[in-house]
This record gives structure tokens, C-alpha cells and sequence, in this order.
């Protein structure tokens, strides 16, 4: 194997797959990158077994061959590299010599032959999602996916296809996240589409993965490139521009949460972001370390908010805020961290809260200019303390 | 044969062949899903075991299984979906629920964990949420020299609420059967009327409850909820020293409690005395009524106890075994059941009729090492020197001060008994000392240990916070 590629394009690439590379192995092999030259192109190759991924960069290939490399140290000797030149790579063995003008390494390497092979997708993609919505959709979900491991189901982003729509949702039991967007927004893939409706509706994405994939698409990305999606039995594909990711899909049964959401509304509040957020971020500062409460006091006769929280070791604070309030009065307690969870996602100056009960789901959700009607495709939910 | 028959055949052969480590990798959660026509279709958790097994391995499987079965030609893997994993029968969930209080208390901080039944179920519930295991009884309780007073103060008690020894009070080490002898006292009650009101909890509990009915203002419904309970049973009550406020609540329950005639029954690792910073008018509570001490069970309450322990998981071992296992475990019950299972469930995976030489192998990790691991000389004297609260050097210095020569003198019977250090190492490890100050002072506190119940406690004290540590 010898071959020639910009330090850049190398560069970035190593950064990537390095990622993927978990540190605690049973297969020592799986520690190491795997470096493939092929004809004008050098493939970056990288797996834990549940991600696995190939990242394609053009190269002057004078030798084909491969050779598996330490990630770690591959990582650390790239990221150190000094930018601007060219990088010359030849294999001699088990040996990696790497050139990139005044710096010389050798680095000892393995056989190619016990890299596991990385599953090739043997179907249509079934939509395309640029990057600047595919980083909208996970800036809104991946707050609210569970970090424990005790529902595996809920460790993940569950993408549900309708004939008109994908949604994508997340909770972890206390709080939801749910985006969809119509398909004329996505690149869908015609001829494909309904025969593979007609058998998948409903798929759950492990958050690694999605959080990997948000690192790659955020590491120097135009927004729109085309992501391109292909799923299959127990996996799925993102392709976008030399770079392919497969991931094992969550094996279970994602909650039903379409009940939850309620259709009607008693209480209804709109105003600006900033001014409750920042009433909460005070909020904050008071509320008991331990069960982190604060009462939302909801008056529609005159227009007000409250925002209250009691403690019994620092003691109490209470902001007034000024918010058009239609419906029922009401009192509702949160866990302060939830509610300021889906305030910071929303990306409009104005949003709504929506509630029935202090006891029944409450949504926020994004509010046009108008300040009248909502935005459709996005709704967090978030159920209030019992008292 | 079976698919699952052949599968697990094919896979003990596989697993000579290749490294441990790719076994594990390659084969874990894979089934044989069909064997349709001699065509052998494998489930495995993901793309990339379907990919190696079908490339890489493709013929090393398909050697296996002809092996096994002539007809089979040919395999292929699938990716296991929903469809056909257990996942998919789990109940159906609500995917939100309101994060009511307790849970989110558990999730931040467990010691203000709250216990749901006081102040929001009804009385008649509380049955229900006494807390007790219904797996401690008196019948399943071995009897021995040790426990024989605890053991017939407790069913006693039990006969005759809050009459005789109220309150009665258990000490004793760890895991001698104290919590299972005040369960019993509560199962046996609720067994005679099922509507007396017990009420078991720890003391670690009892103060995370109060503390959060002072947070949420609810002070007043904790007392009426405890002072409605017939009999009170509070575990490892030593805990609550040093906590004045948890201290002054409880004591104005226990009066209120004992003015009634209520039972109440408290156990501690050690006795009311040795408890540090209780209030004086708790502890001469809790000496008012009876004391019974718990103690280590001798040889043959050991053996006693594991034939009982065989009897119930229905399993057959000979007395020289039994003996065996009872002569090298010593200090703990739970240790020792937990040395019995070792061996039970090591002799169900191997299908080995449990033997002594068996019993032998299985534990000799747990008796020659288990026990002893990382304890070091250094170890000894810090414990030694802080438990008689002296300074560590002390030990060491050359001087003939009272109050440093018996600590020195139980750190060098330590050194002998816990480590198996020489005498002379002894003497070297205590700053140069000769050996014979090192035999005196093992022979002096190994005599003492014979007559002086002080010193025993101590030194068991001693041997816990020393394990403790490592």
C-alpha cells in the first residue's frame, strides 16, 4: 500500500472514525482503524460493533492494500499534525510510515484480515434530509432521550413514517420530544417509499449513533447536503458526501405516546422565550436541590404568570411575568429542569405553553410571528409534579 | 435434536477453534432461527455478526453442524428484529408518566427517599406496606447457643405485645440473624391477626422520612402515622447517633409509644453503651426494657444452619462437606449461606455431585484469600490506632505508656492472627522490636481474649472497620 492525500482531508477523517473506536474491547482488533487504499481513494474504517463507519478520501494511490492501525495513536499523531502539505503513506509489513513534510513516523500496525468487514446495504435509500434539518430535528429530540440503560427502548429516537410525514420522538419516561416533518420537506425517494411504508412504520435509532452522526454533519458541513437514509432489518445507513455510517437499530417496542398529546387545550399561554426562560434560569437558583419545584400560577383575569419556588434551606423567590394568558387559571408544579429542557429548544422569539390540568400532559410549542398560531411539527411535552 | 439442542452443540465445538474473545463477540445472542430442507438459518443481534459469520466463519459453521447432522448443506444469518425477540412481549407502557415526588427523590438523592405509605394510604393498607419479608419466620430460624436468649426474647415478645420486655432490644454483629429474628417477630403477629398494625423500618429510613416531612411540612402527619402503630420494629438503630433531630422525634414517639403499651423492638450492632453521641434519656430507654446479644454461631449451630438451608433448596450434601464448609466460615451467616449457594449452583452448572473436594476447590478462593485480600500491616495499625484513637506512630515509638501498650500488643496479635506474619516480621514491622516482645504479646492478649469479654468486642470491632476498609 503507498499512496499520497492532503493532510486536511486525512485529518478530519482519522478525527472521525477515531470517534466511533469505544475503548473497552473484547476484540483487540477493534481498537484499531482500518486503512484501505483502492483505486483514487484512501477508505478510513472504523466499528464498535453497534456503529461502524467508512469514511472515503481522495488519494493518489500508487499500491492498493490495508493495514489496521491504532486508533488512539493514529488520533493523536493527526491531530498534532501541522497543516498545509501533502501526506505520503506506505505500508512496509506490519509498519505504517507516514511522511507529512518535516515529520516522520513509523507506526506498527495489524493484518487487515481480522477487521470485522463492515455490513453493506443492500437496498434503495428511502429519504435524503439535509443537514440543516437533520440538525434541527436533533437540537429538539435528543434532550429528552433516557440516559439509563433500564428501558433499552427509550435509550434511543423513534422514528415513526406515515404516508404524508416522518416523526421522530424521544422521552425518557418524564418528558417528550416529538418533531415531524412533511415529506415534500425531505428528499424522499419515490419509487421506494410506499413498498417500504407498506412494510416498516416504526424504528428506534440508538442516541450514539445519532450523536455521532450530529458530531460528523457539525464538523465543517454546508447545510445543505443531502444525508441520505437507508434502513434495513435491524439497521440503518447514513451516507452523505464519501462518508457512510451503518448502525444496528434498538431491538424493542417503542411506547405508544400519540394518546398522550393532548388534541384540546383549557389554558393557554404566549409570550417571549427569553423573558421565561430567564424567569426559570432565576427559578433556578432557588429551587431545592433535591426535587427541583417550581409552581407555575396562572392567572388569565390578569394576565399573569408566577413563578415561584420554595425552598426550605435557601428560602423563596417569585417572578412576575406579564404573558397573554386565555382559558382556566391554574397552578401547576414541574421539575424545574424538564420545563427549562424544552423552553432552551425552541427557536422562535415567541412560544406557547398549553395545558389542561396540574395534573394532565402540558405542551410547549413554537409560536410565528403573529403571535397567534403555533408552529406545526414540534411539541414538547412535559408532565407536571403530582401533588 | 433440537434446533437449540444443535446450536449448542455446534457452538461447544466452535468455541475450541477459535480465541475466546472473537467467541464471544461473533456468537453471543445468535440461535438457530430455521432448518428448513438441510438450510440452516442463524439469528444474530447485527449486521456485523452477519457479515463476519457468513464470510469468515461461513464453512467453520456449516463443518460444525454436518458434524452433528449429515443433512445440513448450506447457512445464512438474519439480523433478529422485534419480531422474534422476547422485547416484543413486554407490557405495554404509557410513555410518559408524571414524575410524582418519591421519583424524582430516588433519582437525585437516595437518602430522602420517602416511604409512600405514611400520610396519603389509609390505615387498613398498612398491612400491606409493613415492610416485612414474609420469608423470615421463627420455623426457618436455627437455634444455637448463640441466639438461643435473643431468639426466645423475641417469641416472647411476640406472644405478648408490649407486656414483657418492651422494649426489647437486639445487639449483635453483621449478618448473625438479628434482622430475621425481628422480622419474625412482625410475620409471626400478622400471622395470628392480620390487622395488627406492624410497622418495620430502618433506622436510616425512619430519618430519611422525617427529614422530608420537615421539608415539605408534614411533621405533624409523620407523628400521627407512627404513633397509630401497634408495634414498632427499627433496624440498625445505631445509625441514628449524631442525628439530634431524627434522635429527639424518635424519642417522643418511643414515649408516646410505650406509654401505650405499644411493642417496640430495636436492633443494633452493639449495645446502647457503646453507641456514640445518643441522648442520655434514649439510652437509658433503651436499656429499660430487655437486652439480648446475638452472638457468633458455634460449629455445630453452623452446621445446623446449612443442613437446614440444603434441606430447603432440596439438595443432598454429606455432613463431612457440611463440616467442612462450617469449620472454615466462620464469622458470618450470610457468608456462609452464601458459600453453601457458591457450591450448589457450581455443582447444578457442572452437573458435579458435590463432594468435600468439591466444596474444597469451590471455595478456596473465598477461604484462603477472599478474606484476607489487600488487608496490609499498614492497614492494622491505622485501624488499631484509630479505633483506641492514638497516634499511628505511637505504635511504633519506644515507650512503655499504658495506654499505647495494649494497642501495640493487639496490633501485633492481628499481625499474627489476620496476616500469619513471623514473629520476627512482627518485631521488625513495630520499629525494630525483638521477637519475643512479639510472642509475649500474642500469648498475653490470646489469654486475655479467653476471660476478657471487653476485649473480645474489641477486637471484633476491630477485625469489621479493618475488612471494612479494604
Amino acid at each position: 500500500m503507498k499512496l499520497t492525500c492532503t493532510q486536511e482531508n486525512f485529518k478530519k477523517a482519522i478525527n472521525n472514525a477515531e470517534h466511533i473506536v469505544s475503548k473497552q474491547n473484547t476484540l483487540p482488533i477493534l481498537n484499531n482503524i482500518l486503512l484501505e487504499a483502492e483505486k483514487g481513494f484512501l477508505n478510513i474504517i472504523a466499528t464498535n460493533l453497534e456503529i461502524g463507519i467508512k469514511i472515503k478520501i481522495g488519494a493518489k494511490v500508487e499500491k492498493e492494500g490495508s493495514i489496521a492501525i491504532p486508533a488512539k495513536l493514529l488520533g493523536n499523531f493527526s491531530t498534532n499534525l501541522i497543516g498545509g502539505e501533502n501526506i505520503d503513506i506506505e505500508v512496509d509489513g506490519y509498519n505504517l510510515k507516514i511522511k507529512n513534510g518535516l515529520t516522520k513516523a513509523n507506526i506498527k500496525g495489524f493484518s487487515s484480515d481480522e477487521f470485522p468487514l463492515i455490513p453493506q446495504k443492500n437496498t434503495d435509500f428511502v429519504f435524503g434530509i439535509s443537514v440543516l434539518k437533520l440538525k434541527d430535528i436533533f437540537n429538539k429530540i435528543i434532550v429528552s432521550v433516557a440516559h439509563n440503560d433500564a428501558r433499552q427502548e427509550l435509550s434511543g429516537v423513534n422514528v415513526v413514517f406515515f404516508a404524508d410525514k416522518i416523526a421522530f420522538a424521544a422521552t425518557d419516561g418524564f418528558r417528550l420530544s416529538e418533531r415531524f416533518l412533511m415529506l415534500k420537506e425531505f428528499n424522499i425517494n419515490d419509487n421506494y417509499y410506499a413498498d417500504f411504508f407498506a412494510k416498516n412504520s416504526n424504528i428506534i435509532i440508538p442516541l450514539n449513533t445519532l450523536l455521532e452522526l450530529n458530531k460528523i454533519i457539525s464538523n465543517g458541513f454546508e447545510n445543505n447536503v443531502l444525508v441520505n437514509v437507508f434502513i434495513e432489518d435491524g439497521q440503518i445507513f447514513f451516507e452523505l458526501d464519501g462518508i457512510k455510517i451503518v448502525s444496528r437499530l434498538i431491538n424493542g417496542k417503542y411506547p405508544e405516546y400519540k394518546h398522550i398529546m393532548p388534541e384540546k387545550y383549557k389554558t393557554t399561554i404566549i409570550g417571549e422565550k427569553k423573558i421565561l426562560q430567564n424567569a426559570l434560569k432565576m427559578a433556578s437558583v432557588f429551587a431545592d436541590g433535591k426535587s427541583r419545584e417550581v409552581v407555575l400560577k396562572i392567572d388569565t383575569q390578569a394576565m399573569t404568570v408566577f413563578i415561584d419556588t420554595i425552598s426550605a434551606e435557601t428560602g423563596e423567590n417569585s417572578t412576575e411575568v406579564k404573558f397573554e394568558a386565555h382559558g382556566e387559571s391554574q397552578n401547576i408544579v414541574f421539575n424545574l429542569k424538564y420545563l427549562l429542557d424544552g423552553i432552551n429548544v425552541i427557536a422562535t422569539e415567541n412560544l406557547a405553553l398549553l395545558a389542561n390540568s396540574d395534573s394532565s400532559p402540558v405542551a410547549l410549542k413554537e409560536v410565528l410571528p403573529d403571535k397567534k398560531s403555533f408552529v406545526d411539527g414540534f411539541t414538547y411535552i412535559v408532565m407536571p409534579i403530582k401533588n | 435434536m433440537t434446533n437449540e439442542e444443535l446450536w449448542q452443540a455446534a457452538l461447544s465445538e466452535i468455541e475450541l477453534s477459535i480465541s475466546r474473545a472473537n467467541f464471544i463477540t461473533w456468537f453471543k445472542q445468535t440461535s438457530i432461527q430455521s432448518n428448513i430442507n438441510g438450510h440452516i438459518t442463524i439469528s444474530v443481534p447485527n449486521g456485523f455478526a452477519k457479515e463476519w459469520l457468513e464470510n469468515k466463519f461461513n464453512s467453520h459453521i456449516l463443518h460444525s453442524l454436518k458434524n452433528l447432522q449429515n443433512d445440513i448443506r448450506s447457512i445464512s444469518c438474519v439480523i433478529a428484529t422485534p419480531k422474534d425477540t422476547v422485547l416484543r412481549r413486554e407490557a405495554m407502557v404509557d410513555a410518559i408518566v408524571a414524575p410524582q415526588k418519591q421519583h424524582q427523590i430516588t433519582q437525585n438523592q437516595k437518602t430522602t427517599v420517602i416511604n409512600p405509605t405514611y400520610s396519603t394510604q389509609p390505615i387498613q393498607q398498612i398491612n400491606i406496606e409493613n415492610n416485612l419479608n414474609p420469608k423470615y419466620t421463627f420455623e426457618n430460624f436455627v437455634v444455637g447457643g448463640n441466639n438461643e436468649l435473643a431468639r426466645a426474647a423475641c417469641f416472647a415478645v411476640s406472644q405478648n405485645l408490649g407486656k414483657i420486655y418492651n422494649p426489647l432490644f437486639l445487639y449483635g454483629g453483621v449478618g448473625l440473624g438479628k434482622t430475621h429474628l425481628i422480622q419474625s417477630i412482625g410475620n409471626e403477629i400478622l400471622k395470628r391477626d392480620p390487622n395488627f398494625r406492624v410497622k418495620y423500618i430502618t433506622s436510616e429510613r425512619f430519618t430519611a422520612t422525617l427529614i422530608d416531612a420537615l421539608q415539605n411540612q408534614k411533621i405533624n402527619e409523620f407523628k400521627e402515622y407512627y404513633q397509630k402503630i401497634d408495634i414498632l420494629i427499627i433496624d440498625d438503630i445505631q445509625f441514628i447517633s449524631g442525628k439530634e433531630k431524627t434522635q429527639e422525634e424518635f424519642f417522643h414517639i418511643f414515649n408516646y409509644l410505650y406509654q401505650l403499651n405499644k411493642q417496640i423492638v430495636l436492633s443494633s450492632d452493639r449495645p446502647p453503651k457503646e453507641i456514640q453521641i445518643l441522648e442520655e434519656r434514649l439510652r437509658s430507654r433503651f436499656e429499660g426494657g430487655m437486652i439480648a446479644d446475638v452472638s457468633n454461631p458455634d460449629l455445630e449451630t453452623r452446621i445446623a444452619i446449612l443442613k437446614k438451608k440444603a434441606f430447603t433448596e432440596n439438595i443432598q450434601i454429606n455432613d463431612e462437606t457440611l463440616l467442612f464448609i462450617a469449620t472454615n466460615i466462620k464469622n458470618n451467616i450470610r457468608e456462609l449461606e452464601g458459600a453453601l449457594n457458591r457450591i450448589i449452583v457450581a455443582s447444578q452448572l457442572t452437573n458435579a455431585e458435590i463432594t468435600k473436594d468439591f466444596a474444597v476447590g469451590q471455595l478456596s478462593e473465598i477461604i484462603s484469600s477472599g478474606k484476607k485480600k489487600g488487608v496490609t500491616h499498614k492497614h492494622i495499625i491505622k485501624t488499631v490506632s484509630s479505633f483506641y484513637e492514638i497516634n499511628p506512630d505511637d505504635l511504633i515509638a519506644k515507650n512503655r505508656k499504658k495506654e499505647i501498650v495494649k494497642p501495640r500488643q493487639v496490633v501485633m496479635y492481628l499481625l499474627r492472627n489476620e496476616l500469619e506474619f513471623s514473629f520476627p516480621g512482627i518485631g521488625e514491622k513495630m520499629g525494630g522490636r525483638d521477637h519475643t516482645t512479639a510472642i509475649h504479646a500474642y500469648e498475653k492478649i490470646t489469654k486475655l481474649l479467653l476471660t476478657d469479654e471487653k476485649l473480645q468486642k474489641e477486637i471484633i470491632t476491630i477485625q469489621e472497620q479493618l475488612y471494612k476498609i479494604v
